[in-house]
């Protein structure tokens, strides 16, 4: 029941609300509006109140003031005008009107202040509407279907546009007859404004107003005016163009559809290969990787010598050959196959050797510039003796050492014989790269002769090859170090295993021969690298750098430690000359000379024999 | 607030011509008057309409609903100078007193501004959009100022400078410690503006009609 009392209650008070609010007007007048369309007079509008009730509140009043301080205290004063303006107004006319002086104006009834506003008349400026629309035909279209149309207005009469009091800014709207919504243009300083295409079989509306420029309100807008374009022809022709969407959706997918089914059953490779092409490996052009991977080397030779010219005429039984194909007895490179291919497949652990010849689809391939080769060809007979098989091992060598002194652009110092990666040797031997290395004429040349020294992939392994890193002012040609072994170790390291090697078995002999390296290879402990570090000859020292071999050369005081027969000579020595295809005279100037043991059994002349030689 | 300058910097120049420059000093002027006058219209609705923008942004921010508006006396401070206050008397003064109205009006507002731009930028947190205004509108009225004095002397060379302006005092009142006192001398001094701003911009196209349209806009 609580509930229901609660209800009814609430019922009586909205009803009596409801009654009050008929009888008891409760609505006060309020300010409407003020505004001046030409910023000399202006006038407000109010609501008027809603009287329902028996009593007359009075007539409302409206009082103002304006607030100047130089006229002193502020008197209300009554409206001068409530009828010029229309009902519940008040009309200032211009005598009344100070512009950028402050009004405050009131409303009372029955002497109670009702509603208050203040404001500057330069704020309430809102323009009279433009007046005499009219418009004039500018052209039609040569289909008869589009007009463009001029249409033109004036300002409002009481607006002073011509002393420059008021500036007008107008905007016009348009539309067909047939719509609701409006087309709006971007407001306009002038006085006349074309409209473009509009449609011959359609009656359009337009309709002006002006606001002042400095100001946001707007007028009212003008008169509405009727445009109806005369029509050319009895025919409309349609003249716009739909693009067909549909059907191109349509098509085009129907002929992606055809395509791919084509292509998915089609067994034609050769479709496949035009559609999807197959990435093509990189490769040298002409060669094989398979062939090479074989080993077998004439057939390399005469591609190579298709790309360089360079006439075949290296088959001999040279004792370089025999010498590449030597089958070093390692657990670890049996598997790996000859020299031949050690040096010509992608062997990772030579990476770090610049003599690491790996196959075409390594990157290094890129390195490989045929011009290179041609250089080489350029060399005597031991070059043509050595170069054959040395050639396809060189010539990747090259394009490593290439690829190494492109990537190695920093060098590290000389100092350290064996840890120094030869790129001071790859830039070197870049440099002396056309120039012939062997002659006849005793002049050390460089390249060509890059006896390389495959470095052992583990301490088992023996380089073969030395490369030829730099020449003396002498003009010998020196060395470079051997690489990096391949195990992590230093070839210095080779130093001690080797001289654990026979003794009429030249220890740290780069050179070794075939059975002289089986002998040596097991017997090989590792050793540390520091000692390395010391640039004169050292025990450690396999290979004599450059800098090594200069300081020697001066220094003959370190000479003495330029080692001797016992001690380990540098498997890289400067070639001085070039006798023949089977021998080479390492120079004297920086090895002491050897004594007997000149010639070894294998028929060359190994380092440390030509140790012993030289002075 | 950088950018928007940049922006209102580039809408300036979007609206303005560019105007040779007149060697200083120098008898006759390549400039037209004509040129001259339609340079000043621009700058003085640009002047304007910043104002009024800062107005509202300030009122917004700061002082909505405080009723500020009417307790605003008409205090400005060049309520001094005998400025016309409807058309009539608009069309009764003579150009060249008109010409000299203007630039006291404008001299006047050189320290006003000043301070303001002081003042706002030494605020707490101080509004950036003011801020810039404010700058703004420094900036263009000392070009404006200059701009007048040029017509000034091309229209009446026979005038001597004149040294008429209004001082202003209301620097105290902007640093008053009380917010209520502060934010109403603010209040007052932005609404003087807009309201100066408004005036010289219908004072000055009274005058490019008057003079170079021979009241025929």
């Amino acid at each position: 029941m609580d509930l229901w009392q609660l209800l009814l209650t609430l019922a009586l008070a909205g009803s009596s609300d409801a009654f009050s609010g008929r009888e008891n007007s409760s609505k006060k007048p309020k300010f409407t509006k003020c505004r001046s369309p030409e910023l000399e007079t202006f006038s407000c509008h109010w609501t008027d109140a809603v009287h329902h009730g028996l009593k007359n509140p009075g007539p409302i009043q409206l009082f103002y003031t304006r607030r100047n301080a130089q006229e002193g205290t502020q008197e209300w004063k009554e409206c001068p005008d409530y009828v010029s303006a229309g009902e519940n107004s008040c009309y200032f006319n211009s005598s009344f009107t100070s512009i950028w002086i402050p009004y405050c104006i009131k409303l009372t009834s029955n002497g109670g202040t009702v509603d208050e506003k203040c404001f500057s008349v330069n704020q309430i400026v809102q323009p009279d509407p433009p007046i005499a629309l009219n418009w004039t035909l500018l052209n039609i279209s040569l289909t008869g279907v589009h007009a463009d149309i001029q249409v033109r207005w004036e300002a409002p009469p009481n607006a002073d546009i011509q002393k420059g009091w008021m500036v007008l800014e107008y905007e016009l709207q348009y539309k067909e007859v047939n719509e609701t919504q409006w087309k709006m243009m971007d407001p306009i300083l002038s006085t006349s404004v074309p409209l473009y295409s509009l449609r011959v079989d359609k009656e359009y509306e337009v309709r002006v107003r002006s606001k002042q420029r400095k100001s946001e309100n707007y007028g009212e807008f003008s008169e509405v005016l009727y445009v109806k374009l005369p029509q050319m022809s009895q025919f409309t022709c349609e003249e716009d163009f739909y693009f067909p969407w549909l059907l191109i959706i349509i098509f085009g997918i129907s002929g992606l559809t055809v395509m791919l089914f084509v292509f998915l059953f089609s067994k034609q490779q050769r479709i496949k290969m035009l559609i999807l092409p197959p990435v093509p490996v990189p490769k040298i052009k002409g060669i094989d990787p398979d062939l090479l991977k074989e080993g077998k080397l004439e057939e390399v030779n005469t591609i190579l010598a298709i790309h360089d010219s360079c006439k075949p005429e290296f088959h001999s039984d040279d004792s370089w050959v025999e010498f590449i194909e030597l089958d070093i007895e390692d657990p670890d490179e049996k598997t790996e196959g000859s020299d031949t291919d050690r040096l010509l497949s992608s062997d990772h652990e030579k990476s770090h050797s610049n003599l690491g010849v790996k196959d075409g689809d390594s990157g290094r391939t890129s390195c490989y510039e045929p011009d290179m080769l041609e250089t080489d060809f350029n060399a005597s007979d031991i070059h043509d003796g050595t170069s054959q098989v040395v050639q396809p091992q060189r010539l990747k060598g090259e394009a490593d050492l290439l690829c190494l002194d492109q990537k190695n652009q920093n060098n590290s110092p000389y100092h350290d014989a064996c840890p120094a990666i030869h790129q001071p040797s790859v830039i070197q031997a870049e440099k002396n790269k056309p120039q012939p290395l062997l002659t006849d004429g005793a002049e050390s040349t460089h390249q060509a002769a890059h006896i390389q020294l495959s470095n052992p992939s583990s301490l088992a392994n023996i380089d073969f090859y030395a490369q030829v890193s730099d020449i003396t002012p002498a003009g010998s040609v020196v060395l470079s170090p051997g690489q990096k072994n391949k195990a992590g170790v230093s070839q210095c390291d080779m130093h001690p295993e080797v001289s654990l090697c026979q003794a009429n078995f030249i220890m740290d002999n780069a050179y070794f021969c075939e059975a002289d390296a089986k002998k040596c290879i097991p017997v090989a402990p590792h050793i540390k690298v520091e000692s390395h570090t010391e640039p004169s000859f050292n025990q450690e020292d396999i290979y004599i750098t450059t800098e090594s071999l200069t300081t020697t050369s001066g220094r003959p005081g370190t000479a003495e430690h330029v080692p001797g027969s016992e001690m380990p000579v540098p498997d890289y020595t400067s070639i001085h000359i070039v006798q023949s295809p089977q021998g080479l005279i390492l120079n004297a100037t920086a090895l002491p000379l050897p004594d007997k043991e000149f010639l070894s059994s294998c028929g060359y002349v190994s380092t440390d024999q030509l140790n012993k030689i030289m002075p | 607030s950088l950018l928007l300058l940049l922006v209102s910097n580039l809408l300036l120049w979007q609206s303005v011509t560019p105007l040779p420059v007149c060697p200083g000093g120098a008898v006759r002027c390549q400039v037209t008057l004509r040129d001259l006058f339609d340079r000043a219209v621009v700058l003085s609705h640009y002047i304007h309409n910043l104002s009024s923008e800062m107005f509202s942004e300030f009122d917004k921010r700061y002082t909505q609903g405080r009723g500020f508006i009417s307790k605003a006396l008409n205090s400005c401070h060049t309520s001094s100078l005998a400025t016309p206050e409807d058309k009539e008397q608009a069309q009764q003064i003579s150009q060249k007193d008109f010409l000299s109205l203007i630039v006291s009006i404008l001299r006047s507002w050189n320290e006003p501004l000043y301070h303001l731009v002081t003042e706002v930028r030494g605020m707490q947190e101080a509004p950036e959009a003011i801020l810039s205004k404010a700058i703004e509108i420094e900036e263009q009225s000392k070009r404006l100022l200059e701009g007048m004095e040029l017509i000034l002397s091309q229209v009446h060379p026979e005038t001597r400078e004149n040294a008429v302006y209004s001082v202003w005092s209301g620097l105290p009142s902007l640093q008053m410690a009380d917010e209520e006192s502060r934010l109403f001398a603010y209040y007052n001094l932005l609404h003087c503006l807009r309201r100066d701003s408004h005036k010289i911009d219908n004072y000055l196209k009274l005058l490019k009609c008057r003079i170079v349209h021979d009241n025929n806009c």
